[in-house]
């Protein structure tokens, strides 16, 4: 919101440097974001009156005008087509600066001297989004009461500061000047001004032979109409224009502006209907089951019977705080108005102006909240201004539906409570004097104990709470000291599941692998990417960020593959990544949250292939504590079918692994060979066992002994090593394939496999008594299970 | 005799002298010590020799021995150390050319920094929370003491699975979800996933990462909140880092701040890292709210504690300079090699 600095200090008088009141402001919670001079290099432009103008001799375009300057006269030759006798516009004398920058000095123009320049908008750096182009190209012409030879500086407030604060929203009450006021004044610790209003004595109620008001819906807990009559439709004074500029709104007339400018210092968003082209003698708040309006803007807009309007009775006139209707616009012509200060529901007011689309001042104030207290004083402050300004003259009587008047909140404060809750000792006079200072009516009833009136803008506070934060911004949050936390001392520290994924990822660092972070949004398109039937326990989003983010993933693989593939497109020529994420499942049980299951993603493109990513993932497993994972031909479509497996440990699945089908690599415009292996994190877990235990260092030798298998060439080499190790008992120290050999000598469809088996007892020297059995054993069920014997 | 061994003893060191190969030292040690050797030999013939002679050549014989047996020794040493600096000479090689390529890959730089984060608050006696992303809309908003008709319940607010189920928007529902299961006191942080319904550009993704942090205890005080997090910012910032708590709302919290540091990299003069503030904002926090105390059946009266949250995308992009949030999310290796 943009706060004019100059009309602020109407209220409170503000003497110390604008950058300091910014931070006391931002310290006492109301942010300052930016502070802004309107025109910070303008000096010595002056007010002057054109008293003749004549065509210049050596040029068509250019006219010679006399100016009076109040106090002298000078000649200003020109080529603005806006100029004429009797204009008061703005001129920039000899050593004048203009908005951007540049020096004015005497100049000749083909042979005559001009002893300055006349001024646009844009030379006088006003705020020129706030202007129509036709205004914006001539000199700005001012009101013919301005007085001659005022420097254009305070004429026009270019000196004025513009800050411009962010509001938290349970502060709706400052969305006003007489707002921030109120807020400068306690965070400065200075007096308040007040404002003039309406206070004559009226002796009829005149009003109600033109009108009357009908609340119908709850949505508008308060209605106040006043009529007043028009003298003319005219500009609004210069002052009132330049607070309207400066607080970025257009001035547009008298009328207009007067409501404008009731809303920017009070907060109460007003409205002005035409009072005969309501053509009614009744307004009715209401919904309405009409399907169009044509609002103020000149656009037709759909409405339906959840929003709120003001209606004559019969149609509507206005959308309720949102925008008034064309149909009771104010014209040149109007002669009689109805001055409506209303307050609408702030989620009424939300909902339709999100269903329009539609935000405006008065719809972005009403959905924060506006006290219908306001209503009637912004009635009268407007009535008062029309007054002031000569616009208009008064209709006697005041409509005021308020069928539910609130009564205003009290909150007691424990004195010694709040001390202990913030950590500072006030006295009860300090904190009595401060909440007074936030214009709380304050009452001591006990020692330690106040009571507190709160305002009835102040929708915010309604616990003890809500007053100490009063307090507490008021002191300073600076001013509170920072303590140590005393109480229990705490452990805390990691759980063993938190300690597993450090391990886990730091091990695969080490290795080589580079952690990903991606979304966890997919698509039915992505997904089917992966050559795999769409699972029916996929969740899907009711309001997605587009088709390609409609899906909670359910696999990490395929987010893996666009990170493979985004680095290969960008000829990174390989890569290893890994990921530890979760991913969304439906849950089968109905009313319950999904599931979401973190998984164990690694992938390698470039220079690895499948062997590599399995010896990572043994090695990953080895480090879990796992002894015996097995790996078995199968998995999922994504996969290469000849090239993929499923790991087990003890019957448990833990995941898969394998290279990416060729088809996917197509999809995802991936490398042509892809590996990926994905892990349940919590199976992974549930397998490991890294309780670490010292065992003696062996005593006996070891005995090895090599074997070499002929065998079918189909045949799993996992299978062989199972039964190997099922066969030999506790003896066996390890196992170790050191060559896998076809060709001369093996039959065709043969292969050959050759171990190394270690055994070793713990007590004893190991003899051939010992190992022959075991061989012969192994090499038998060899036999039978695969018709596989020992190549001699 | 005499004669005859002292001309032995000088064609045996002459031999000695002329070896130029450890291997065939030997033969000369053979030669002239070995079983069938000349000086073995002649000692044989000592049995021909008086009584009076016998120990003067035994004498001479065996110090000849010995002189062998020295000269041996001492020539096998030289050679050996010809050979090993033979071996040095041929062995060298230019240590200059480049080592054997070892690979380490990197965590991903807002891995790190909540690392970092979690590890400042481990120290504290911190535990880490952890909860559901797909989160009941109670939990991320109403406990948490959200206004029924708040915006940010809209759909252009907030991701919806069902009607009242949502992806959190916020950790909180993690600290409302112990506090409903453990009794207080408690200490803990929540770092993870969230989600908003915003586009992707250089600031803003639907996807995104913040850490809460919640304290209850008997007595805890906004002073506590004051110098925890403080502590907090010296440790991640740097000793020298002031901070500074300015007023703020949330609903979770009553009274509320937001709490500023001073830049870490211009030190508070004003840069382009600060917008020439000389503040960075870092986090917001405050006391929690008496209303979501009691939605976790914990006495407000007996209670009180403090809460905090900060965005995890943002501080990592403070802290490496990093000026696009999107780039966090490509994951493109030339981005991902960088954090070490
Ligand atoms: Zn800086």
């Amino acid at each position: 919101m943009l706060v004019s600095l100059n009309w602020l200090k109407e209220y409170v008088d503000i003497k110390i440097p604008p950058f300091d009141f910014g931070e006391a402001l931002t310290m006492s919670g109301t942010k300052v974001e930016t502070l802004t001079v309107v025109s910070e290099n303008v000096v010595n432009i002056f007010t002057g009156k054109i008293t003749k103008i004549e065509p210049h001799p050596n040029a068509d375009k250019l006219v010679v005008c006399t100016v009076d300057m109040g106090t002298d006269e000078r000649v200003i030759v020109t080529a603005a087509k806006n100029v004429f006798e009797g204009a008061i516009v703005p001129v920039a004398v000899d050593g004048a600066v203009i908005a951007n920058g540049t020096k004015i000095g005497t100049n000749d123009f083909r042979g005559l001297l001009s002893y300055g320049m006349f001024c646009s908008i844009e030379e006088l750096g006003m705020n020129s989004d706030l202007f129509a182009k036709e205004i914006m190209e001539g000199i700005l012409i001012l009101p013919e009461n301005t007085p001659l030879g005022m420097d254009a500086r305070e004429l026009l407030w270019l000196n004025d500061v513009i800050i411009d604060v962010e509001l938290t929203a349970n502060r709706s009450d400052c969305q006003s000047i007489i707002g921030i006021a109120r807020e400068s004044a306690a965070t400065l610790d200075l007096p308040m001004a007040d404002y003039k209003t309406y206070t004559a004595i009226e002796n009829t109620d005149e009003i109600a032979d033109y009108l009357s008001v009908k609340i119908e819906n709850s949505a508008c807990p308060r209605y106040v109409a006043k009529m007043l009559k028009v003298k003319k439709i005219e500009p609004s004074p210069l002052w009132m224009q330049v607070k309207l500029i400066n607080s970025g709104v257009r001035p547009i007339n008298n009328i207009v502006d007067v409501t404008n400018y009731v809303m920017l210092e009070l907060g109460q968003p007003l409205h002005a209907f035409d009072y005969h082209s309501l053509q009614s003698k009744e307004i009715v708040v209401n919904t309405t089951t009409d399907k169009k309006i044509i609002t103020l803007d000149n656009k037709e807009r759909d409405i339906d019977e959840t929003m709120l309007m003001i209606t004559n009775g019969k149609a509507p006139v206005a959308i309720a705080g949102v925008m008034g209707g064309e149909n009771s616009e104010i014209t040149d012509n109007t002669t009689l108005i109805v001055l409506e200060s209303a307050c609408f529901n702030k989620g009424s007011v939300r909902l339709t102006a999100k269903h329009l689309g539609l935000r405006t001042e008065a719809s972005s104030r009403f959905e924060k909240g506006v006290d219908p207290e306001l209503a009637g004083i912004a009635a009268l402050r407007a009535t008062q201004l029309f007054l002031e300004i000569g616009a208009c003259e008064v209709i006697e009587g005041l409509i005021d539906v308020y069928p539910k008047v609130e009564t205003l909140k009290k909150v007691t404060l424990d004195i010694n409570w709040f001390n202990a809750f913030v950590g500072i000792t006030l006295t009860i006079d300090e904190i009595s004097n401060m909440l007074s200072r936030l214009f709380f009516k304050v009452a001591k009833i006990s020692e330690a104990v106040l009571e507190v009136e709160v305002p009835s803008y102040r929708g915010d506070i309604e616990l003890k709470e809500d007053l100490a934060e009063e307090v507490a911004r008021i002191f300073g949050y600076d001013n509170i000291p920072g303590t140590i936390m005393g109480g229990e001392t705490m452990i805390g520290g990691k759980t063993p599941v938190q300690k597993f994924e450090d391990r886990l990822k730091n091990l695969l660092v080490g290795q080589g692998y580079y952690e990903t972070l991606t979304t966890s949004f997919t698509s039915e398109k992505r997904l089917h990417g992966l050559n795999t039937e769409l699972e029916d326990n996929l969740i899907a989003l009711i309001n997605p960020l587009g088709e390609e983010n409609s899906i909670m993933r359910n696999t990490l693989i395929g987010h893996q593959l666009e990170v493979i593939s985004l680095n290969y497109n960008r000829k990174n020529p390989f890569g290893r990544f890994f990921e530890l994420s979760n991913t969304y499942h439906k849950n089968p049980n109905s009313g319950e949250l999904p599931l979401e299951e973190m998984m164990l993603v690694i992938s390698a493109y470039g220079s690895d292939d499948y062997f590599e990513l399995k010896g990572m993932v043994e090695l990953l497993l080895d480090q879990a504590g796992i002894k015996y994972p097995e790996f078995i031909a199968g998995g999922s479509e994504m996969l290469h079918p000849g090239r993929k497996a499923e790991i087990f440990v003890e019957g448990t699945k833990l995941g898969e692994i394998g290279e990416i089908h060729p088809l996917v690599v197509k999809n995802y415009e991936l490398p042509k060979r892809c590996y990926v292996c994905q892990i349940s994190f919590k199976a992974l877990y549930g397998c490991a066992s890294i309780d670490n235990k010292f065992v003696d260092l062996p005593k006996f030798p070891a005995s090895n002994r090599d074997l070499a298998i002929l065998l079918k060439q189909d045949i799993p080499a996992a299978s062989i090593e199972t039964i190997i190790r099922k066969n030999s008992g506790d003896i066996l120290e390890s196992i170790e394939l050191f060559d896998v050999y076809t060709g001369a000598q093996i039959p065709e469809g043969y292969k050959s496999l050759a171990y190394a088996l270690n055994f070793r007892h713990h007590q004893r020297t190991l003899n051939d008594n010992d190992i022959n059995p075991v061989i012969d054993q192994i090499l038998s069920e060899l036999k039978i299970t695969f018709d596989a014997q020992l190549r001699e | 005799m005499e004669l005859q061994l002292k001309e032995l003893r000088d064609r045996c060191l002459a031999d000695l002298n002329a070896v130029d190969e450890l291997k065939t030292l030997d033969n000369v040690r053979i030669k002239y010590l070995g079983k069938k050797g000349e000086l073995t030999i002649a000692l044989k013939g000592m049995g021909k020799l008086s009584n009076e002679e016998r120990p003067i050549i035994g004498k001479l014989a065996n110090e000849i021995r010995e002189e062998i047996e020295n000269n041996i020794s001492a020539q096998k040493q030289a050679l050996e150390r010809k050979e090993i600096e033979a071996q040095i000479k041929e062995e060298s090689i230019d240590v200059s050319l480049p080592g054997k390529k070892h690979q380490a890959g990197n965590l991903h730089p807002l891995t790190t920094t909540v690392n970092e984060l979690k590890e400042i608050f481990l120290g504290m006696g911190f535990s880490i929370a952890e909860g559901p992303e797909i989160e009941w809309a109670k939990y991320n908003f109403d406990y948490l003491n959200v206004p029924q008709e708040h915006s940010a319940r809209d759909l252009q607010d907030t991701f919806y699975c069902e009607d009242d189920i949502v992806l959190r928007t916020q950790t909180s529902p993690v600290q409302v979800r112990v506090m409903q299961k453990q009794k207080p006191p408690l200490r803990i942080i929540s770092p993870g996933r969230v989600y908003r319904f915003d586009e992707i550009d250089a600031t803003h993704s639907p996807v995104f990462h913040q850490m809460e942090g919640l304290v209850i205890d008997k007595g805890i005080t906004m002073s506590d909140l004051k110098g925890t997090l403080d502590l907090f910012a010296k440790k991640l910032f740097g000793e020298q880092t002031k901070t500074k708590f300015r007023p703020h709302q949330f609903y979770f919290t009553e009274p509320s701040a937001e709490m500023d540091v001073t830049c870490f990299k211009c030190g508070g003069v004003g840069c382009k890292v600060c917008s020439n503030t000389g503040w960075i904002e870092v986090l917001g926090c405050g006391m929690v709210h008496p209303n979501v105390l009691r939605f976790c059946s914990i006495d407000p009266d007996e209670y009180s504690g403090f809460a905090f949250g900060m965005g995890l995308d943002r501080i990592t992009m403070i802290k490496y300079g990093i000026n696009d949030l999107r780039l966090l999310f490509e994951n493109d290796l030339r981005f991902l090699t960088q954090f070490k």
